[in-house]
């Protein structure tokens, strides 16, 4: 899903990126409010655990493999999608840069497909289904299947518009395979939230509210 | 990837020339090698220009007095996707092109055309022009001071600090994620075998990565505690050390730069 530099016209780019810059405003104004003394490893640990967790190659179909992308969970755990647009441009700059997986030009486009997408649908979607009464892991667990799918179309449709990839193919590519990948993702997301409310309850922001509200 | 993360910062602990640059010359240099790259059109422009970037690249790669071989195994970590979305352009039409001479006929309805061979290689003539500006980056400047370069270069500091936590962060991870993987190993666990039920391996694999998480955190509370009682804080990068360039710096930076614009400028002028 990282899409790499050179797959997207230079003005393409520019404009994702002027986007993606307004919106990491944004999310540097949630972490100069929001990062308090106590808080800066949990986020620091969160863009490493995300980094880390990309790098766990899961099984999905005959003999192929993706990995997580991590948005939802980001947004879950600090309880703001502004939480999950800084973490994924955070991975993203350590991607890009030391490792080459993905681009400088397109680090605009990926971060909004990673953490803008994944972040805002993640965090809205989560609210609204447990809002609803669904379960929380359930509610976790869906929202970061449509993260994750969502993220893969719109990157699947970034590459038709720049001509790199027809649409179509690209739209069952993309979209086939990460419905698969979308599916662990969302277990495995569910899976960690339930692990981290059962063992360390304090680190999920909407824990701290309620109590805050009790 | 993370598992590869000890070598490459090794690497970059080098004392070559290029090594000891300052990491905002690197830094910069990058940019306009890859933005240069990126800006010139979709064309066969692209191979005298990407046959330029090479030469230029090996004349860098040769002043860092890294092996080659690193630079093979740092590109071929790159290739996945770039590489999937390239191999499969020989199947397609683009909009590039307006006419598609079909040189191979397959089952299927299934064609490979000549323009979209050539696509196909100027599409990855260009992805690797500009990646390897990157390896040569990554390869030659330490996490620490690519960070300082960058913040010194504007990057706001609350990210600075996070970034800065975050590379902690990585080690501990990576150290995490290979004894996981030992332990994993040691009681024969494959998450791709088929003998396991594939609920027991998503419920395992799930469990790793939150236990990961979890043991990491704690890890790294320690840890940050004792470096705030060492007087490191969130502000640890607001006050960083100013730094000025030498003329030596400013020259070559103006030097890579024109080169790049120039080159690029005829290229786009008398080829395209």
């Amino acid at each position: 899903m990282h899409i790499p530099d050179a797959f997207l016209p230079l003005w393409q780019s520019a404009i994702y990126w002027i986007v993606a810059l307004v919106l990491i405003a944004l999310a540097l104004k949630w972490a100069k409010n929001e990062l308090s003394e106590d808080k800066i490893p949990l986020v620091a640990v969160l863009s490493a655990g995300i980094f880390a967790i990309q790098a766990f190659n899961l099984p999905v179909a005959m003999g192929t493999s993706g990995h997580l992308v991590g948005g939802a969970l980001a947004a879950i755990v600090l309880g703001s999608p502004y939480a999950a647009v800084f973490i994924l441009t955070l991975v993203l700059i350590i991607q890009g840069i030391i490792f080459g997986d993905g681009g400088l030009t397109t680090m605009g486009v990926n971060i909004l497909n990673m953490g803008v997408i994944g972040g805002f649908v993640g965090f809205y979607e989560y609210k609204t289904l447990s809002g609803a009464g669904l379960n929380r892991y359930a509610s976790a667990g869906i929202v970061a299947w449509l993260a994750c799918v969502i993220a893969a179309i719109a990157a699947s449709l970034e590459m038709a518009i720049a001509g790199t990839f027809p649409l179509v193919p690209g739209l069952i590519a993309m979209g086939t395979y990460h419905v698969a990948i979308g599916v662990i993702e969302g277990i495995i997301t569910a899976a960690a939230i339930y692990f981290i409310a059962t063992a360390r309850p304090d680190l999920l922001a909407e824990n701290v509210t309620t109590e805050a509200a009790a | 990837m993370i598992e590869h993360l000890a070598t490459i910062e090794r690497d970059a602990q080098g004392t070559s020339r290029v090594h000891q640059l300052d990491a905002r010359v690197k830094i910069l240099i990058t940019f306009a090698a890859i933005i240069s790259m990126v800006a010139m059109p979709y064309s066969t422009a692209i191979y005298p220009l990407a046959i330029c970037w090479f030469g230029l690249f090996i004349v860098w790669w040769i002043f860092s007095d890294l092996s080659p071989r690193v630079f093979f195994w740092r590109y071929l970590m790159t290739l996945p996707f770039g590489m999937f979305i390239i191999i499969f352009q020989i199947f397609f039409k683009n909009p590039y092109y307006d006419v598609f001479t079909p040189i191979i006929t397959l089952p299927f309805g299934i064609s490979i055309f000549a323009e979209s061979v050539e696509f196909a290689t100027i599409l990855a003539l260009k992805f690797t022009a500009c990646i390897i500006w990157v390896i040569l980056l990554s390869s030659t400047t330490p996490m620490e001071d690519l960070l300082q370069g960058a913040r010194r270069l504007g990057l706001p500091s609350v990210m600075a600090l996070s970034l800065g936590m975050m590379i902690r962060y990585l080690f501990v991870f990576a150290e995490m994620y290979a004894n996981i993987n030992d332990a994993l190993a040691v009681r024969h666990f494959n998450a791709f075998s088929r003998a396991l039920s594939y609920h027991y391996r998503l419920k395992i694999l799930a469990y790793t990565i939150g236990m990961m998480f979890l043991r990491s955190y704690e890890q790294g509370e320690r840890t940050y505690i004792a470096m705030l009682c060492r007087g490191y804080g969130k502000d640890a990068y607001e006050h960083l050390e100013k730094k000025r360039l030498n003329g030596r710096d400013y020259s070559l930076i103006m030097s890579m730069v024109t080169i790049f614009c120039v080159t690029s400028t005829a290229v786009f002028l008398f080829w395209v």
